[in-house]
């Protein structure tokens, strides 16, 4: 059917046949004379009767002849339905039947994996032929993987446009089955077209399915070649480092892959380039954070790969660490100066979370560090409580006391002589011991012992072939300070001395901060308390590692379980936890899809006979018919106005013949733009969009502004005009106090004048408004845009952003808002951090993605065309207020800012 | 320009009437008038007339009424008034007019026809000025009188068609403005029954500078400004030096015409000044 040259086919070939007639046309043309101008004469008289000339005829212009046949020739191959580039339709006969690989491997170019599938349902189209759809990642719903019926390729491009990459792996001995099924269901010759992402998920499932594949039908695959697929790990946390590891696929050239830090509220605070050799599987980094940083870290993003294997979310065990304390007598631990915890207290309390009360109520809660300063622990409960929680990984600090050398206790690194020793004192020869360098191996390694640090009484260990290696600090004479154990998974250490300043001065130095800090950042995490308790999902990463609300079929996991659970739809990744307590962070686990996951391995070889196209970096085919159709009626007005000069009709009036072909020029698709280049839009303030190039894009912006001054105009002392189409670089963006500009998945980086142009705006006071339209509610409405927007901005000074505070002037410039819908709901507004004094604190960029040009947009009859998600009038009206309130801070400024300090200015003219 | 101003008052109630061309026309008329007379000087002796010439003394014959009391009560002597000779001339004018001087090549240049009609009226200016009597063919009365422009103006339109009229008296002065591109025995015919009656007169023919030239090219079909005859030409280039012969030979036919018959002939295109048409025509009127 199709009749191919080069990268050019033909769905029409046969209508090709009309080409030879075209000498036919030529020499047709040729013959006949053009007709004749008409021409009024009054002196006609003198005109008739003249004597027959020998002339050669008039003839036509060779170069209207070649307009002609061109035209004639263009029209010919534009019916012929030309198409560049073709896709393959998976060629045989029959149905076709579209899998697709749609598990977390697909996720990083997931837009070019719907690209090639779209083109193979365009093929598919062209040919007539159905169409059915199998996904080999089960589906959300938690429902056997299925292949879908058959079904038009229109229908089939709408599924697949609805189709988003799983947060977990295929499952391809499923979509085996389900392909058996199909065959049952839809016995005949089929066509199979498979879009793999390249890597064996678990059993060697990719070889069975090819082969079923290929054995019923012309198999093409399409992959992605040289491209690695990478996961993340969950890091590895060491005091005051997380190392990190990203496993790849091997790839012939040396790249390299960045770990991205970031905080709750989404700031990167710290990054990591990892370089991969050629060919290497693996490569390690660390990303050196202190504690308190480290903290604030919540997720860890694989960069410039997005995805859920891509994405690591860090829950409390490599956050905080909660330290216990616990002192005999509570009463007088916290005597200043002299208690027993009043300079733990303080030593910890900048970078841990203290927690005080009694051994026993102290292990009911998770618990990372507990501290016994001169407790001793009696027999019972107690003590095998403590013992269970340092078996499980809890690391137990002791500090040395007169009680615990009285009554030394099992809970110790080494056994105590009873007693203490005494340096220094009135009856004692020997000198207060300073202390000796800290021995290699031990955590404090490093730190430099301070001179003036001096103990006067310890508690001595009994000697023993393991003293040696149990100790991490010493005295000058080499008697323990510092000795430790390992029970299980913890461990116990004791300091030989005691956590106030009566037998040293230890506690009193900076010496004894940085110990403790060690200590801690070298305790394993919170552990214990968790036991059965189910966590039910509270937000949800999807395959493309976002955030989002738990799907119904996601199921809770018990807490001891979640390490250990791999990620499927009835768990999927992402933050689980009691729901009544969502918003407390200590009660959050995360299941990580990558903790799970073996290293990625490709996949095998494909069955022979298999055509294999590449996926990405190739042209989708592009059909050209429209285009030579619409080139051959140009043609073809061309001629009719050159036919129409010719003839007089038209005449010398080239005014009247430049406004046709001006009309002309319109109704060819030029962008006609409302800007005049006199200056006009300066008379007016008006709001202005920029222009994207998608003419739909652009007439939701223009309708959204145009609803939004009719708003203003409407409710506010404003006077808005009616808003601009502008081109950054092009026209003057000095007249517009606000552009909004939505950003498309395909928005390339703005050229050398136009980020010139937008950096002069913004510098200037203008503020640019970048709408991603796929936040919130709106997710994975348009996936590329976040890629988009960092293209879009990066030759833009975009200031450091921070999400919109609650006490944001946006949020008060006219209307009280609490947040700032637009068409979606629930997503992030990023504004210029506070901090920023450039431009009077007035932020140049709002960046979001709730789609407000779609909630203003009002079409002619006043009517909003577009339905607000999740919906409701109040949505609308909320949406119009930020509107309102984004305008009025684009023409005031902070100057609703200034209201705050009103109530203080007048306290102070009251005094 | 005194004079101007009752004729454009009148002009207004029929401007609509004549398509808002006249009224400019009798305007334009009047200030191409007003030029020539700069540089022409009427009869400067006393006679028949309204405007006061000269004194002169009483002579024995003069009739007693002409005695001007009032100058003769300031001397001895009686006192004679003269008033500046005015004879009346009648001048018979004729504008062709047809769907043919309905025409233009281009936009820039006025009709064939208004051109006429302003030289025609700008004459009647000078006519009306210098105290002429002037009556258009086929029209009953003459007109004269300052005021009369606007009159002349007015009944333009209801001249005959042809320059025949019973009623043009003997040895008046014609003046036929056209294009006269009808065949050369019409012209003769008028031209030998007005000069039969001792009319003597004037030829003038205005042409659009593209019924001189013929400035087409390619293949065109020429068709009459009213009526169905058209004629093919297949390339216009290899017969415009044919068609320029004919025109000069239609042109020498036209100037023998008024040759014979003591008249003269006179060209005019319509992308000239009015002014040097206007000056020729006025010098051949002016008596000596």
């Amino acid at each position: 059917m199709m009749w191919q040259v080069g990268p050019l086919a033909f769905a029409a070939p046969w209508l090709l046949l009309a080409l030879p007639a075209l000498p036919v046309l030529w020499w047709l043309l040729r013959v006949s004379p053009p007709a004749p101008r008409s021409q009024a004469f009054p002196a006609l008289r003198l005109l008739q009767d003249l004597p027959p000339v020998e002339e050669t005829p008039h003839r036509t212009p060779w170069w209207l002849l070649l307009l002609r046949l061109a035209a004639a020739a263009l029209l010919v191959l534009g019916l012929a339905r030309p198409v560049w580039q073709p896709v393959g339709g998976g060629g045989g006969a029959g149905p076709l039947l579209l899998v697709l690989d749609d598990g977390w491997a697909a996720a990083p170019d997931w837009p070019a994996r719907v690209a090639a599938a779209a083109g193979a349902l365009e093929a598919a189209g062209r040919e007539g032929r159905r169409v059915a759809l199998l996904p080999t990642a089960p589906p959300e719903t938690g429902e056997a993987i299925a292949a879908s019926a058959l079904m038009p390729a229109e229908e089939a491009r709408a599924r697949l446009a609805a189709l988003r990459p799983r947060a977990w792996a295929p499952d391809r001995a499923a979509a085996l089955a389900a392909f058996e099924a199909f065959r049952v269901a839809t016995p005949g010759p089929i066509a199979t077209v498979y879009v793999a992402d390249g890597v064996e998920h678990g059993t060697d499932g990719f070889a069975a399915l090819s082969g079923a594949l290929a054995a019923a039908g012309p198999l093409t695959v399409a992959r992605a070649e040289a491209r690695p697929v990478r996961v993340l790990p969950p890091p590895r946390a060491e005091a005051d480092r997380l190392v990190l590891r990203v496993l790849q696929t091997p790839v012939a050239a040396p790249t390299e892959a960045t770990v991205l830090a970031r905080t709750a509220d989404g700031r990167a605070i710290a990054s990591a380039t990892l370089p991969f050799a050629a060919g290497a599987t693996e490569a390690e980094a660390a990303m050196d954070l202190p504690i308190e940083i480290r903290n604030q870290v919540v997720r860890l993003d694989l960069e410039p790969e997005a995805g859920a294997a891509g994405t690591v979310l860090l829950d409390e065990r490599f956050r905080r660490r909660p330290v216990g304390l616990s002192a005999a007598l509570e009463t007088t631990a916290d005597a200043p100066l002299t208690g027993d915890l009043f300079y733990l207290d303080r030593a910890l309390a900048p970078y841990a979370e203290i927690r005080r009360g009694t051994p026993e109520a102290l292990l009911a809660r998770q618990l990372a560090v507990l501290v016994l300063a001169d407790r001793e622990v009696p027999e019972g409960r107690e003590r095998e409580a403590l013992a269970r929680w340092v078996e499980q990984g809890g690391m137990l600090i002791r500090f040395a006391g007169p009680r615990l050398a009285e009554r030394p206790d099992p809970l110790l690194p080494v056994a105590l002589r009873a007693g203490e020793r005494q340096l220094g004192g009135a009856l004692s020869w020997d000198r207060p011991q300073a202390l000796a360098p800290f021995p290699e191996g031990s955590p404090f390694a490093g730190l430099t012992p301070p001179a003036e640090v001096t103990i006067e009484r310890q508690v001595l260990a009994e000697p023993s072939p393991r003293l040696t290696e149990r100790s991490w600090a010493r005295l000058a004479d080499g008697t323990p300070l510092v000795t430790h154990v390992a029970r299980g998974q913890g461990r116990i250490v004791l300091f030989h001395v005691t956590a106030n300043a009566e037998w040293s001065n230890l506690p009193l130095s900076g010496l004894f901060v940085d110990m403790l800090r060690r200590l801690v950042a070298l305790s394993a995490g919170v552990q214990g308390a968790e036991g059965e308790t189910p966590l039910a999902p509270l937000e949800i990463l999807d395959g493309f590692g976002r955030l989002g609300p738990a799907p119904p079929a996601a199921a809770p996991v018990a807490a001891n379980r979640v390490e250990a659970t791999a990620a499927s739809p009835r768990h999927p990744p992402g933050w689980y936890g009691t729901p009544g307590r969502a918003e407390d962070a200590a009660w959050r686990r995360a299941l990580n899809l990558s903790a799970q996951l073996p290293p990625p391995r490709e996949a095998g070889a494909l069955p022979p006979g298999t055509r294999v196209e590449p996926i990405g970096g190739v042209p989708a085919e592009r059909d050209i018919g429209p285009w030579l159709l619409a080139l051959a009626l140009l043609l073809l007005a061309v001629d009719l106005l050159v036919s129409l000069a010719q003839r007089g009709l038209v005449g010398t009036q080239w005014s009247r013949a430049a406004r046709t072909a001006a009309v002309l020029g319109a109704l060819a698709g030029a962008p006609a733009l409302a800007q005049e280049p006199d200056g006009a839009a300066a008379l007016t303030a008006r709001l202005g969009y920029v222009v994207t190039g998608d003419a739909q894009v652009d007439e939701i912006s223009r309708m959204g502004l145009l609803g939004l001054s009719d708003f203003m105009n409407r409710r506010t002392a404003a006077t808005l005009a009616e808003p601009h189409a502008v081109v950054p670089g092009r026209d003057d963006l000095s007249f517009y106090p606000l552009l909004y500009w939505p950003v498309l998945p395909d928005a390339g980086v703005p050229d050398g004048p136009a980020a010139a142009a937008l950096n002069a705006f913004m510098r200037n006071g203008g503020i640019i408004l970048l709408d991603t339209r796929d936040e919130g509610s709106g997710e994975g409405f348009n996936p590329g845009a976040r890629a988009a927007l960092r293209r879009v901005t990066r030759d833009l000074a975009v200031p450091p952003l921070a999400p919109v505070p609650d006490d944001h002037v946006l949020k008060r410039a006219f209307y009280l808002l609490q947040d700032l819908p637009g068409r979606f709901s629930g997503g992030q507004v990023w504004v210029a951090r506070d901090q920023d004094r450039a431009n009077d604190s007035v932020s140049p960029v709002i960046i979001g993605g709730h789609d407000w040009a779609a909630a203003w947009a009002q079409d002619a009859r006043g009517q909003n065309p577009y339905a607000t998600i999740p919906g409701g009038a109040r949505q609308r009206v909320l949406a119009y207020r930020f509107g309102t309130n984004l305008v009025m801070y684009a023409l005031t400024g902070n100057y609703k800012g200034d209201q705050v300090h009103v109530p203080a200015i007048l306290e102070r003219l009251g005094n | 320009m005194a004079d101007t101003r009752p004729a454009v008052s009148v002009a207004v109630p029929w401007a609509e009437a004549l398509g808002a061309t006249l009224p400019p026309l009798v305007v334009q008329a009047e200030r191409v008038a007003a030029t020539v007379m700069q540089g022409v000087h009427g009869r400067r002796r006393p006679g028949q007339g309204d405007a006061f010439w000269q004194f002169r003394p009483y002579v024995a014959g003069d009739a007693a009424a002409r005695v001007d009391w009032r100058q003769s009560a300031k001397s001895d002597r009686l006192f004679v008034r003269e008033t500046e000779w005015e004879a009346a001339q009648t001048v018979a004018l004729w504008c062709q007019g047809g769907p043919g001087m309905a025409w233009r090549s281009s936009r820039d240049l006025p009709e064939k026809r208004f051109r006429a009609e302003l030289l025609v009226l700008a004459l009647a200016a000078l006519m009306f000025r210098g105290g002429e009597r002037v009556r258009l063919f086929g029209l009953p009365r003459a007109f004269t009188g300052r005021g009369a422009l606007a009159a002349l103006a007015e009944a333009l339109p209801r001249q005959a068609l042809a320059p025949e009229d019973d009623r043009v008296p003997r040895h008046a002065r014609a003046v036929l403005v056209g294009d006269f591109l009808a065949p050369l025995q019409e012209t003769r015919n008028a031209v030998a029954a007005l000069a039969s009656r001792s009319v003597r007169g004037h030829l003038v023919q205005v042409l659009d500078p593209a019924e001189e030239t013929l400035p087409f090219s390619g293949r065109i079909r020429f068709e009459a400004v009213a009526g169905a005859e058209h004629a093919l030409v297949p390339r216009v280039e290899g017969v415009r030096a044919l068609y320029e012969e004919r025109l000069a030979r239609h042109r020498e036919g036209l100037a023998a015409i008024a040759a014979g018959a003591g008249w003269s002939f006179a060209t005019h295109r319509t992308d000239q000044p009015p002014e040097a048409a206007l000056l020729a025509l006025h010098r051949r009127l002016a008596p000596a």
